[in-house]
């Protein structure tokens, strides 16, 4: 009875009716809530309708019953770490996918490269809440013109929820206008940003990223660099990808293998800290 | 999930910048086909006055995957003012665009190649070249392969040329 809703879920889906979706899924939690993939279905569900908390709720069931060590639990620490980004929590986001990317390389499971790409998006928020704080600390005026943007976006958010209240929009229309107005907000905070550096007077940072933190595969700066036998270094999961089914080295086209990559933690290192303190470089 | 797309928005965002001489884009509206167009710089008089336009397709696993890249024949076009741009005469290029270079099979592909750097050593294949001559076998390789180019297994014994 319980997966004939959550079948019934899927189907609805499928069709981008996340809202029927998500209420077929809780139907079929509240008939049997031991069954971890309801609640990562919901997770699912829920990241597509940005509803965070719920993500979040439902992926931290998930793992608990899966069992933290279990791989099957690793597409679920994946939804967490979205939620924990959506939640404006960078930091544990961090903590969530790295561990998860570890444990996912260790086991060879596919979900690597997602949990990849949150983990550069978590240094980015991180860098970019310290970059805020910075900037504004810098020049009050700044500051100010910020909040002000800030509170308008407030304002605006809270109307279209007064609309979805009222019944004027739907679920979707009420996303649609979010991120239209919060898109617009980081428009005008940019500008203001780009503004005061150019009237700084010289203070202006050119934005480069080097090229040896930038992997020859993905054009990525890298965060999990290995070297190959003939001494250039790629982050982890392009090459391998390329050795898995080429088996040769991309640039002597020597024969090797997967098991012939180290890793290379001083550049490691070094692309950290570069990250760390160029969070832009994520979205080079 | 790959990875082309955002790789492919980077190659084109540092081609927009800059170029090598005698290779400019065409046309790059998508990720999933380009058009470059280049040229011979030297004056081999095999290739002189002329412009070639290379088309290139790329796949989800590209750069993993080679892109399917080819020369197209296109007819001059009064209202933009181009010229044709025709197939090139050379021992490895058939006549009807198909290219037999190492370098673009899988076997020879590296994904530390990119758009610029095929077009580069497309170019430097041509500028090489001194025979005004097809592969052999031409007309018939043209009237019937059906398969797709990264599929023929070429046989590239004759590298002098």
């Amino acid at each position: 009875m319980a997966f004939e809703l959550k079948e019934k879920g899927n189907a609805l889906y499928k069709d981008g009716d996340y809202t029927g979706a998500e209420e077929l899924y809780s139907q079929a939690i509240s008939k049997n809530s031991r069954e971890p993939t309801f609640f990562t279905n919901r997770a699912l569900t829920r990241t597509k309708l940005g509803k965070w908390e719920g993500v979040e709720q439902d992926a931290r069931i998930a793992i608990d019953l899966y069992g933290q060590k279990s791989p099957s639990s690793l597409k679920s620490r994946w939804y967490l770490a979205q939620a924990l980004l959506g939640l404006q929590r960078p930091q544990e986001a961090y903590d969530v996918a790295i561990d998860a990317y570890r444990a996912s390389l260790a086991a060879k499971n596919p979900q690597s490269e997602n949990l990849s790409k949150v983990i550069l998006r978590a240094k980015q928020a991180i860098w970019a809440a310290k970059e805020t704080t910075r900037l504004r600390e810098m020049n009050g005026t700044l500051a100010t013109v910020e909040l002000l943007i800030e509170a308008d976006l407030k304002r605006a958010l809270d109307d279209v929820q007064g609309q979805l209240d009222r019944g004027e929009i739907g679920e979707t229309g009420l996303r649609e206008d979010q991120k239209a107005l919060q898109d617009k907000a980081q428009e005008h905070i940019q500008n203001v940003r780009e503004a005061f550096r150019i009237s700084s007077n010289g203070d202006i940072q050119e934005r480069i990223v080097p090229d040896h933190f930038v992997d020859g595969i993905t054009f990525e700066v890298m965060h999990d660099p290995v070297i190959t036998p003939s001494g250039t270094s790629f982050d982890r999961l392009g090459i391998t990808k390329y050795v898995e089914q080429a088996r040769v080295d991309p640039i002597t086209r020597a024969t090797m293998t997967v098991n012939d990559l180290r890793p290379n933690y001083a550049l490691k290192a070094a692309c950290e800290e570069f990250l760390t303190k160029n969070g832009w470089a994520v979205d080079w | 999930m790959m990875f082309a797309s955002k790789r492919l928005a980077k190659e084109l965002a540092k081609m927009q910048e800059h170029l090598p001489p005698g290779i400019s884009i065409f046309k790059a509206e998508n990720l999933e086909e380009w058009q470059m167009d280049i040229k011979v710089l030297d004056d081999n008089p095999i290739y002189r006055n002329e412009t070639y336009r290379l088309k290139f397709t790329f796949g989800s696993r590209y750069p993993i995957e080679p892109p399917e890249v080819q020369f197209i024949d296109v007819p001059a076009t009064e209202s933009a003012q181009e010229s044709r741009r025709p197939i090139p005469i050379h021992p490895h290029i058939y006549s009807n665009g198909i290219i037999c270079l190492d370098l673009l099979g899988s076997a020879g592909w590296s994904p530390v190649q990119k758009v610029e750097s095929v077009c580069m050593s497309i170019q430097s294949m041509l500028t090489a070249n001194h025979k005004n001559e097809r592969p052999p076998g031409d007309s018939e390789f043209v009237t019937y392969n059906r398969r797709r180019p990264r599929d023929i297994n070429f046989l590239y014994d004759d590298d002098n040329v």
